[in-house]
Parts: structure tokens; C-alpha cells; sequence
């Protein structure tokens, strides 16, 4: 292995894992409340100031910050200490891994690990986040805490479920899951004239995909893990930073699926109908890098707009839709995609 | 006997009967200002108008005589518009102050013009203005322009007070009540010139502005001042008696009351026994309670002489538990009775011995064959244990003399007003607190009722009493009041066969009570004791539970 | 007899919720894009900087009123206090010098505490003394003492009342 991969490799994770994904994490704090307002006709927050200057409220995410930073680490008595300061990192990491093989743009150049198998990465990683919420809440002593990570845990298992049968369609279609492989495929045209798109190709799988992956991020209208309303959820006794991951890691996790639904169903970097195969580079790559980040914010915008749109369901709601409709839904979008497949 | 017909209604009343009985006698309401039961009639303000088919013109009903075959129309619209007319023109310049008046809301004037006018005054001009808070004797405050000149108030002071210091001047609008140059209206019954009074004319300066009265609660209850033992209702706001009125009684007191016994409740106002004491230091009171008994108890093992002195404030049923107790652990005991020294009668109410319940305590002393010693000589002999019940012996050195030689002694008393002479003190209640009956100087049984809670420490005299019995090893069987009474019934020949439920508003006479329903039963007694009497007594019952927890 | 309301039953289309949720999300949308381009919708005031100006019959803290020669109208007849439904006027009466009006309070407190701001007792006063026009709301305070306003503070805030006292043709 030599050193200039290594280099570049290092620096590929800076940009991507912090610079990006982080960035636009904390961002997405900002965004939500802003949207949230503009929503609701109100305002937003607005008065965190340097010097008079509020700068439309963006300062508040370092108000949080600094304020997250500052607060007591409070750990509950009879808390399993280690498990207890182990779920917050398990629950930021993995979704900050899976930016390991989205491609950013055209070329091996864009992104940190062109695993072949990079989609069957990506959920064998994204299923590992069950266990920061599982083990925080188990880790907690606290009955509500618990209780929330119990609902957290069947709830992301009903969905890894549905979620990963969805994207066998792709799969089926693109005869590949390398990720690098399924955007190339996206840039082909059908009839010659449409780009084919993965939500092109597979509309009910892109709204199943979108649905059991924002359960799977347990943010509303399936915040029932955390339960605000009514049980805190598992992340109940955590405060300060400690908090501020679990906080924070639900936002990357939102960058995480629209990165991966821009990959596989909105073309990626592609832009349609221009250089398909990636490799103008110069003007026309950046461009591409610059549709991929544009694609990543109107999905982020759109999950966004669900969460202030939709109202929570119940919890038998949230286990009936998992199991009795996303799933055999699921299941037949494959049967009838291997037999077009199959046919063509 | 004529018979006449009110309203429809028939009714054969005395010869001589004004109308006006007759109707209230059939509960049909008549409005009137200056006719009062009690006073001699006057007919000047013509409110109680009737028709009747003896006069073309309506008649006043308190001037007219019943006659046989007469036929009374009360509420005719003829009757209605002629008292109508009368209230305008009654109304004509009064000055409407209702928010300044202490009447309001107990205003005849204010009532009637509610019933029949209703309506804002037609009187276009300057209306007439007369003297205002003018202080015409020393517990009575005149409002001329609220004046209607009914004149009861005069008529009362000439003949029920006997002291004719009222009179009417001038005439026309311009007329008021004045007193005679260089008199006042002191007489000793000045307070009830105020209450005949149906406007807020006249009004008692205890009372002045003091409260409002609908926002208060009259308890009936009896007078202390003398042993006439007056029928008062005791108006309290905010555990505060605010002011004593009397009730209607013919028994007792008929309509009055002196004014010294309306005041009387301010003798509680400050100097209150607060707490439990012992040699001045206040204790618990169960500490208190085992001490003195477990002292008293050592000191009668000893032999020693015990002198008691009773109070003949305590009610009957106090007295009775008392000597219980007494009787059962200290038999050599010696008692005298205190209380007030006595006071002027006079041929009004006003009785010379100052205490109220005398005879009470005589008839229960009795029923336990004690001869109380006097009081002033109970000092002359050694008592090494004294025991002194009341409030009132300060006007009496002896008691406090005898409380000085003892070398065990404790007072019941309610008032902290014998300089801490004593070993043991007791606080107990006030007779606005208490509640049993009293025997006035007639022989007239009457309840005591409650108007106050008991503040602090403070106990009923039986419940001290109760909890020493319990201490000293000889429990009373019965501490409630009512308990107390039936046992007294059996035990005092004086109350044999009464019932607590026979006591009612009246009181009752020892000479007219039922006979003992042992002997014969009666029929008619069963009748009485409705269940209304019923209810009322359960609520006092309660009461009395409610304020004994309290302490 | 109320209205028999017929129920469709939902066909597929509805029950999947998607045009539901379609249209939700084209509603929240238009909130969203109307108020990020032109901020005219939104309703928000900025409490400390910006103060809506309450409506003239707006009950706020009570004012004792009085005569133009600045002693107070109130003649402590209780009305107010006996129309009072949570109890929180305590008077205690006195008399004064001035013959035409004799009576006075000597205590006026109002227990803002216990006061829900009704405004029966202005409507029982016979005398326009009380009134809660300030148009000032109650601000909190750090003790109960303080909630407790005297008849000072409540003169402080009051303002000559012309209204005829004392009956007419005085």
C-alpha cells in the first residue's frame, strides 16, 4: 500500500466524513428549525448574536454546541458505564462509514473504498446503528429508557427488513451492487431519450426505500423510539455531548440516506444526458460533484418536509405498515421486477 | 271571636286583632315599616295597606281591627299600586347611599323597593338634605336623610325602654328624629332603637362599617350578661363575632336585649388564655393533662382537703362533668360557686345577678347533694389543691386568693386574667364557643350554641375534663354535650324526662316540660320533636365534634 | 336529531395515504417556499422589541380611581369583594372626615394571586372606583408579598374619574 494512497485516502475521509457529512449535519439543525418555522408561519430561532450580528439564526448551532460541550456529563446511577459511553459512538459511526462508498463523482477518484460490494456495505453497516439506541437505552437504568430502545430495536428490524428487499429491484435491473457500477448504469437512456433512473425504474421501490429508511432513522412520523410526547425514548438520560451524538447522528444519518437514495435512484453524479461515462473531467466533473451534493440537499429537504408534513403514527401503526404492507409490497416490486428483467 | 277571611284564607282570631297578626299569623306577607310586634301601633308610613270590604279606600292593616265577616285582600293590584305609590313617595328623598349603609342588605326600605317600585326615581329636583352620621348618644350613629320617620325607634325608647329621650322635629320633608336638647340616647337598651329601626337610619356604632352583613352567619345562641339569659343570634364573619342582635323569645326576652350584654363579646377581644401553661410556661397540653392529674392523684392519696370553685358561666353540661369526675375522686371535696358580682336590675330585662346560668349549676350541684360553701370564705380555710373553673372571678379576689394558699391548682379558664397564680392552666372556651344549655333565673332551659372556631389550645371545660377523668383512672361515660344532657336528664331531677330536642328556639320552661315519658307516653311529644329539631340537632352535634377536633 | 353523515369507504388510492400525504406536502411546501421568499405570513411578533398594543377593553392590573381632589372614590362598600368569584379583595372600612362621603376603605388589598381577572368586581363598583383599564398585564413577581397590591399602588396607577358620586342633584 503506498503512501500516496494512504494520503489521499485520509484526505478523501476529512472531506467527506467531517467536512461534509458533519458539516451538513449540523447545518440540518439549523435547516430544521428555520423550516420548521417557515412551516408554521413563525419566525425561527434568531437571537443568538456576535457583536448584533444574528445571521439568520445560523450562529445557534454553535450556540448548541458550546452549550453541549459545557453541561454536566451526567451518568445515572447504576448506569453500565461502559456500554453507557460506548452507545453514542455506535450510533455516530456507522452512518459516518457508509459515506465509505458513496461515490461523490465519476472515477475511483471520488470515493474513499470502490467496493464491489458496496451496497451489501452499506446495510450490513446502517444495520449496526440499532445498537446505539438499543444499548444506550439498555445501558441507562431507566425503565423509559429502555422501553424507548426496545421500540427502537423491533423498529429497525421490521424496517432493515423491507428496506433492504427494496433495493434487490436495482439490483435485478442494474445486474450489479457496486455503487460506482449502478450510477454508470443510470446514465444509460431508455428509448433514447429518458435517463434511466433508478426512480425511474423502480418509483414504488424509491418510496419504499425512502419510507422504511426514515423509520429506520426513527425520526417522525416514526419517532417512537424517542417518543417525545411520551417517553423521552432511549436517549433519556443522556445529556451534553453524549446527547448531542445521538442528536447529531440522526442528522448525518438523514445526509447518509439521501447520499445513498441520490445514488441509487436519482443517478448519483449524474447529470442526464451528459457524459454518462464520467470521464470529461475538468468543468463537466465538478458539475457532476455539484448535482450529486445538489441531489443530496433536495432529499434532505424532502425528508425534512415529511417530518414537519406527516403526523407520528402509534407504534402498532408503525409495526403494521413495517410488516403487513412494506414488506409484501416489497416482495412483490422484486417478483415483478425479475419477470420483466427475466422477459426483456 | 271574630272570624275573618285574608286572602280567601279563614281565620278566627282574638277580639282585638290587628290584621296585620292575623296575616302574619296565616304566614301571608304583609309589607310594613313602622308596625313592629312589639311596640305600640302608629300607622304612619301606610306600606301595609290592604283592601278590605269594610272601607272603599285601602285600609293601613296594622291599624285595622279583625271583624267578623271581614274579607282582606293582601295583594290586589288596587293594594299594589297604593303601597307602590307609598314606597315613591317614601323614596322620594332618600339619598340612595346603599354602598355606605350599613343596613343595606338587611333593609326593609331596600327589599320593598325590590318587590313592588323597581324603578328610578321620578323626583326631578334638589332633594331634601338633613343631618347625616350625626352621633346622638353614645352607641348610636342617625342618618336623617335615610330616615323614613316610621318612629319606632321613638315609640320604643317611650315605651318599651322606658327612657323617652327620642322625639320627631320639624315638619313636612324637612321632619327627623332628634333627641331632646341636651340629652343623648343612652338608655341601656339604645342598641335596640337601631334594630326596630327598618332603614339604616340609625345605626350602632359597634357595628359601624364593620362588615357587610350578607357575608355573615347568625348562630342562635343566649345572651351572658345576666341570668335573664336573653335570646341573641351572634353574627360572625371570619370566626369574629361582629356583632349580637336579639332574637324574638316570648319566653324570655320578647324583642330586646340591653346594650351591655350586645357588647359583652368584647371582653374576649384580648387576653386570651393561648396555650396550655404550667407555673406560666407553656406545656403540651397532654403533658399537662398527665402531670396535673398524676399530681392531682398523689395529692388526694395524701389526704389532702380539695376546694373547687364553679363558675356559673359553665354551661350545665360542663358543671355536670365536672362534678362527675369530682364526685367519683375527690368526695371531701369543697365547693363555692363564683361568677360576677352582682350588677343593677332594672324593670326592663336586666337582671342583678350578673351570670347566666345560676340556676343551672344549682339544680346540678343538687342532683350531687353539694352545699357550696361562699366564696369569700372559702380562703379562710386551708384547700392544699384548688381547682377554679370560669373566666369572670377578676371582679372577685378570692378565687385568686385561694388559687395563692393552694399548693396544687389549676384553673379552666378561657381568659388569662388571674396573674398566673395558678399551677396548672387550662385554656378552654369562651361562652361564643361553647355549646350546652343554660338555666336562666325563670327556670327557662336554653341552648348554647357555637359561633366561633376555638382558637389555639383551647378546649371545651368537659373535654379537659374528660381527658383528666381518663388520666385519674375514672372515664366519664359520656363527654359530648348532647351524651352529657341525657345523663343529666336521668341524673338531675330538675331536667328528669327532658330531651335535648325539646330545647328549641324558645328555649323551654322547667314548670311547662313534658311530662317524663316514663310515666305516661306521649303522643304529642313525638309530634314535636320534628325532624327538623332532628336535623338541627345532628348539625350542632357535628359541630361540636368539628370544633372539639379543632382544639 | 343530528345529521347522518355517509362515510365513503376509503378505496385503495386513499388508503395508501399517498395522495394524503402528497397534498400535505404541497400545503406545508407553499408555507415554506411563501415564507422563505416574502416573510409576510408569518405571524410572529418579537416580544421584547415589538409589543402588540392590547385591545382597549383588555383587563390588566386594577386601579384604585379618585376624586379630583386625589382622594380615593372608593367608599368600601364590598360589592366588588362580594362579587369578587376567587375572593382576593380584601376591604376593611373606615370613616372619613368628608361628611358627604363618610366611608372609606383604610385597607384595599388586591391578592393578584388569587385574582382571575374577570372583571366582575369593576362591573359591581356603584362608584367607578376599581377598573382594570391600566392596559399593563400583571407582571410576576419574586415573592408573594409582592403580589399583594395595597391600596397605594392601586391609587398610583388610578386617574381623576368625573362620573357623578353620591347620588344626583348633590
Amino acid at each position: 500500500m503506498d503512501l500516496t494512497f494512504l494520503l489521499l485516502t485520509l484526505v478523501k475521509i476529512v472531506l467527506i466524513c467531517f467536512v461534509f457529512a458533519m458539516i451538513m449535519g449540523a447545518l440540518l439543525t439549523w435547516v430544521e428549525r428555520k423550516l420548521s418555522a417557515a412551516v408554521h408561519d413563525r419566525v425561527g430561532p434568531n437571537r443568538a448574536s456576535i457583536m448584533g450580528v444574528t445571521a439568520m439564526g445560523l450562529l445557534h448551532p454553535i450556540a448548541d454546541m458550546i452549550k453541549a460541550f459545557t453541561k454536566e456529563d451526567f451518568v445515572p446511577a447504576g448506569a453500565n458505564k461502559a456500554l453507557f459511553a460506548l452507545a453514542p459512538m455506535l450510533a455516530m459511526v456507522p452512518p459516518l462509514v457508509v459515506f465509505a462508498v458513496v461515490p461523490f463523482g465519476p472515477g475511483p477518484n471520488f470515493v474513499i473504498a470502490p467496493l464491489d460490494t458496496g451496497m451489501l456495505f452499506i446495510l450490513a453497516i446502517g444495520g449496526l446503528g440499532i445498537y446505539g439506541a438499543a444499548l444506550g437505552g439498555w445501558a441507562s437504568n431507566n425503565s423509559f429508557a429502555l422501553l424507548g430502545s426496545l421500540r427502537a430495536a423491533a423498529q429497525m428490524i421490521s424496517y432493515e427488513v423491507s428496506m433492504g428487499l427494496n433495493l434487490v429491484g436495482i439490483f435485478l435491473i442494474f445486474g450489479t451492487v457496486s455503487l460506482s457500477q449502478i450510477v454508470l448504469g443510470q446514465g444509460e437512456l431508455l428509448w433514447g431519450w429518458l435517463p434511466m433512473w433508478g426512480i425511474v425504474l423502480q418509483p414504488v421501490a424509491f418510496i419504499l426505500f425512502l419510507t422504511a429508511s426514515m423509520a429506520e432513522n426513527k425520526r417522525a412520523p416514526f419517532d417512537l423510539p424517542e417518543g417525545e410526547s411520551e417517553i423521552l425514548g432511549y436517549n433519556l438520560e443522556y445529556s451534553s455531548m453524549r446527547f448531542a451524538l445521538f442528536f447529531l447522528s440522526e442528522f448525518v444519518e438523514i445526509v447518509v440516506i439521501a447520499a445513498v437514495a441520490a445514488t441509487l435512484f436519482f443517478g448519483g453524479w449524474q447529470i442526464p444526458w451528459v457524459d454518462p461515462q464520467g470521464t470529461a473531467g475538468g468543468w463537466i466533473t465538478a458539475g457532476q460533484v455539484a448535482a450529486f451534493v445538489g441531489k443530496v440537499v433536495f432529499l434532505c429537504w424532502v425528508q425534512m418536509m415529511i417530518r414537519w408534513t406527516l403526523p407520528r403514527f402509534r407504534y402498532d401503526q408503525v409495526m403494521t405498515l413495517g410488516w403487513k404492507y412494506l414488506l409484501p409490497l416489497s416482495l412483490a416490486n422484486i417478483v415483478v421486477t425479475a419477470i420483466v428483467v427475466a422477459m426483456l | 271571636m271574630p272570624t275573618l277571611k285574608i286572602d280567601g284564607r279563614e281565620i278566627t282570631v282574638e277580639e282585638g286583632t290587628r290584621v296585620i297578626e292575623a296575616a302574619d299569623a296565616l304566614g301571608i306577607p304583609i309589607p310594613r315599616f313602622c308596625y313592629h310586634p312589639g311596640l305600640p301601633v302608629a300607622a304612619n308610613c301606610r306600606m301595609c295597606l290592604v283592601e278590605t270590604n269594610r272601607s272603599p279606600k285601602p285600609v293601613p292593616s296594622c291599624y285595622d281591627i279583625c271583624q267578623d265577616g271581614m274579607e282582606v285582600q293582601t295583594a290586589s293590584e288596587k293594594v299594589k299600586e297604593a303601597r307602590r305609590a307609598v314606597l315613591e313617595y317614601t323614596l322620594l328623598n332618600h339619598p340612595v347611599d346603599c354602598p355606605i349603609c350599613d343596613q343595606a342588605g338587611e333593609c326593609d326600605l331596600q327589599d320593598l323597593y325590590f318587590d313592588y317600585d323597581c324603578k328610578p326615581s321620578r323626583h326631578a329636583f334638589r332633594k331634601a338634605h338633613k343631618p347625616k352620621a350625626r352621633t346622638i348618644g353614645p352607641r348610636i350613629v342617625y342618618d336623617a336623610e335615610r330616615c323614613i320617620n316610621c318612629t319606632r325607634c321613638v315609640r320604643f325608647c317611650e315605651d318599651v325602654a322606658g327612657a323617652p329621650q327620642l322625639r320627631q322635629v320639624h315638619r313636612g320633608e324637612k321632619t327627623y328624629i332628634d333627641v331632646f336638647p341636651g340629652t343623648e340616647l343612652d338608655n341601656p337598651y339604645s342598641l335596640c332603637a337601631a334594630d326596630v329601626c327598618p332603614v339604616g337610619a340609625l345605626t350602632p356604632k359597634d357595628f359601624r362599617f364593620k362588615c357587610r352583613v350578607w357575608f355573615m352567619k347568625g348562630v342562635q345562641s343566649v345572651c351572658g350578661e345576666c341570668s335573664r339569659g336573653c335570646s341573641v343570634r351572634l353574627d360572625t364573619f371570619k370566626n369574629e363575632v361582629q356583632r349580637v342582635k336579639p332574637r324574638h323569645n316570648p319566653n324570655v326576652n320578647q324583642y330586646w336585649a340591653c346594650d351591655a350584654g350586645r357588647l359583652a363579646y368584647h371582653r374576649f377581644d384580648e387576653g386570651r388564655l393561648a396555650g396550655t401553661r404550667i407555673r406560666g410556661e407553656e406545656v403540651a397540653y397532654f403533658d399537662a393533662v398527665a402531670r396535673f392529674a398524676d399530681a392531682f392523684q398523689e395529692a388526694i392519696g395524701g389526704g389532702k382537703q380539695v376546694a373547687v370553685v364553679l363558675s356559673p358561666f359553665m354551661t350545665c353540661e360542663d358543671a355536670f362533668a365536672a362534678l362527675t369526675l369530682l364526685k367519683a375522686k375527690a368526695p371531701g371535696a369543697v365547693y363555692a360557686v363564683g361568677g360576677r358580682v352582682e350588677g343593677e336590675a332594672d324593670d326592663v330585662l336586666a337582671r342583678a345577678d350578673r351570670n347566666p346560668n345560676r340556676a343551672g349549676l344549682d339544680k346540678v350541684m343538687g342532683a350531687f347533694g353539694i352545699q357550696p360553701v361562699p366564696l369569700d370564705t372559702l380562703h379562710e380555710a386551708v384547700h392544699p389543691v384548688v381547682l377554679v373553673f370560669g373566666f369572670e372571678h377578676e371582679e372577685q379576689n378570692h378565687a385568686r386568693m385561694a388559687l395563692q394558699a393552694a399548693e396544687l391548682s389549676a384553673v379552666f379558664t378561657s381568659l388569662d386574667n388571674l396573674g398566673d397564680v395558678e399551677t396548672y392552666a387550662f385554656p378552654t372556651v369562651t361562652p361564643y364557643e361553647t355549646y350546652g344549655t343554660w338555666l336562666n333565673e325563670f327556670e327557662v332551659l336554653q341552648r348554647v350554641r357555637p359561633a366561633l372556631k376555638v382558637p389555639g389550645e383551647a378546649r371545651q371545660a368537659r373535654a379537659v375534663v374528660a381527658d383528666l377523668a381518663e388520666r385519674l383512672g375514672a372515664p366519664l361515660d359520656v363527654a359530648s354535650a348532647p351524651g352529657l344532657f341525657d345523663a343529666m336528664a336521668v341524673a338531675v331531677e330538675a331536667f328528669s324526662g327532658l330531651k335535648l330536642d325539646d330545647v328549641g328556639p324558645f328555649g323551654i320552661k322547667l314548670s311547662e316540660k313534658p311530662a317524663d315519658p316514663s310515666d305516661e307516653p306521649d303522643a304529642e311529644e313525638g309530634a314535636e320533636s320534628d325532624d327538623g329539631a332532628d336535623a338541627e340537632d345532628a348539625a350542632d352535634i357535628a359541630e361540636e365534634t368539628a370544633a372539639t377536633e379543632e382544639a | 336529531m343530528g345529521k347522518l353523515v355517509e362515510r365513503p369507504e376509503p378505496d385503495v388510492i386513499i388508503q395508501s395515504y399517498l395522495p394524503e400525504v402528497w397534498n400535505g406536502m404541497k400545503r406545508t411546501s407553499r408555507h415554506f417556499f411563501a415564507n422563505l421568499l416574502m416573510k409576510k405570513g408569518i405571524a410572529t411578533i418579537q416580544y421584547p422589541d415589538e409589543k402588540v398594543t392590547y385591545p382597549p377593553r383588555f383587563r390588566g392590573n386594577h386601579r384604585l380611581m379618585h376624586r379630583e381632589d386625589g382622594s380615593v372614590r372608593c367608599v368600601a362598600c364590598y360589592l366588588c369583594s362580594t362579587a369578587c368569584p376567587a375572593d382576593c379583595i380584601h376591604i376593611v372600612a373606615g370613616e372619613t372626615d368628608d361628611t358627604d362621603v363618610e366611608k372609606a376603605p383604610t385597607v384595599f388589598e388586591i391578592d393578584h394571586l388569587r385574582c382571575i381577572f374577570c372583571g366582575f368586581c369593576e362591573e359591581a363598583c356603584p362608584c367607578d372606583a376599581i377598573r382594570l383599564d391600566s392596559g399593563e398585564h400583571r407582571v410576576p413577581a419574586f415573592c408573594r408579598k409582592d403580589e399583594m397590591s395595597g391600596k397605594e399602588d392601586l391609587l398610583s396607577r388610578g386617574a381623576p374619574s368625573v362620573s357623578k358620586q353620591g347620588g344626583e342633584f348633590k
